[in-house]
């Protein structure tokens, strides 16, 4: 809770531990704090400057940095993210790929399970040998075995 | 990153969101190395402390409970580590010690840093272990009264005193200084 009025003798405390920048003091005693200093500018002169002047030379604290490779081995030791868990399908993949899907191998093994999909397929309809040689001669670009045979 | 709230971050640090743990040492590693370094007055330890501080966050993630900051919480850690170190020390008496010197810099720049030294860090390093904590936090890394005051676990009362002596003391010591910045 923000705290309205503030005695003098509070305000010197505050000044004393937190310097003379209001953004240092208390949040809750802030404003009443520089109201009363705005008010009364004479008791505070003394105390202030002191107090600027401990300030300014707290500001020039030089400190040696850190070496470079810290934050690289603070990170070195970071949690790891665990390992996503896969679905059916990521899972068969790691099955028949364990060390990965490589496109060619796969792109084989698809056109090899595409073949015997297809094979059974046909082999399994009941198509005639008249149709089948149909589609045959026409894939070669006769008509008939008869023009097949005029070929020869 | 930026947009996130810490809790965010925190929770994609802890299930290994490597940009999420970066953003979080980045912004925090600085202050608490800093805060060691006053405490300990050696570059190495206060590396070790600042290491040993995040290895804990580390362990603690999973489980964060959002009581306080961050870096409230990582300069707690930090403060009993120093604690710890300096609680060892403390029978080696200050004077048999032998000066050290600091490998990393060379020597026009040891000697820079020991004129420094001479000034306000020496001033600081002076001050009793409670005080320089106090104003390492509040003057020196900006923490509010009652970040600070947590972080130390003491009363924001306490706190207070404990800034106004340090300061007292540094006027006292650093009269000359202070009348120049006065001018």
């Amino acid at each position: 809770m923000t705290r309205e009025k503030i005695t003098i003798e509070r305000a010197l405390e505050l000044i004393e531990a937190y310097g003379a920048e209001p953004g240092g003091w208390p949040e809750d005693e802030r404003a009443a704090a520089s109201a009363l200093i705005e008010a009364e500018p004479n008791v505070f002169a003394e105390v202030l400057s002191e107090a600027h002047a401990l300030d300014a030379v707290l500001m020039n604290e030089m400190l040696p940095e850190p070496s470079v490779d810290l934050a690289a081995s603070i990170l070195a030791r970071a949690p790891v993210a665990a390992p996503e868990r896969k679905n059916i399908l990521g899972r068969l993949s790691s099955v028949l790929f364990p060390k990965g899907v490589r496109w060619p191998a796969g792109a084989a093994l698809a056109s090899l399970l595409m073949g015997l999909v297809g094979g059974y397929a046909y082999a399994a309809s009941d198509v005639g040998y008249d149709q089948a040689d149909a589609v045959y001669y026409a894939a070669f670009g006769v008509d008939s075995d008869e023009s097949w045979l005029s070929l020869e | 990153m930026s947009g996130l709230s810490e809790l965010d971050q925190i929770t994609r640090a802890a299930s290994g969101d490597r940009a999420a743990q970066a953003a979080l040492v980045n912004r925090n590693m600085p202050i608490v190395f800093r805060v060691a370094f006053r405490m300990l007055q050696d570059r190495a330890e206060a590396e070790d402390v600042t290491q040993e501080t995040f290895l804990r966050a580390w362990k603690a993630l999973p489980n964060w409970q959002p009581k306080a900051k961050f870096s409230t919480w990582a300069c707690t850690v930090a403060l009993n580590l120093c604690r710890d170190r300096l609680r060892k020390k403390k029978p080696v008496l200050m004077d048999e010690l032998p000066e050290r010197v600091d490998t990393a810099l060379r020597p026009e720049e040891y000697l820079s840093s020991q004129q420094t030294l001479k000034g306000i860090e020496a001033n600081i390093a002076a001050l009793p272990e409670r005080q320089r904590e106090a104003l390492s936090l509040c003057a020196l890394e900006g923490m509010t009264n009652i970040e600070a005051a947590a972080a130390m676990d003491v009363s924001v009362r306490a706190l207070e005193s404990l800034l106004a002596r340090a300061r007292r003391t540094l006027k006292a010591r650093m009269s000359g200084v202070l009348a120049g910045e006065k001018q």
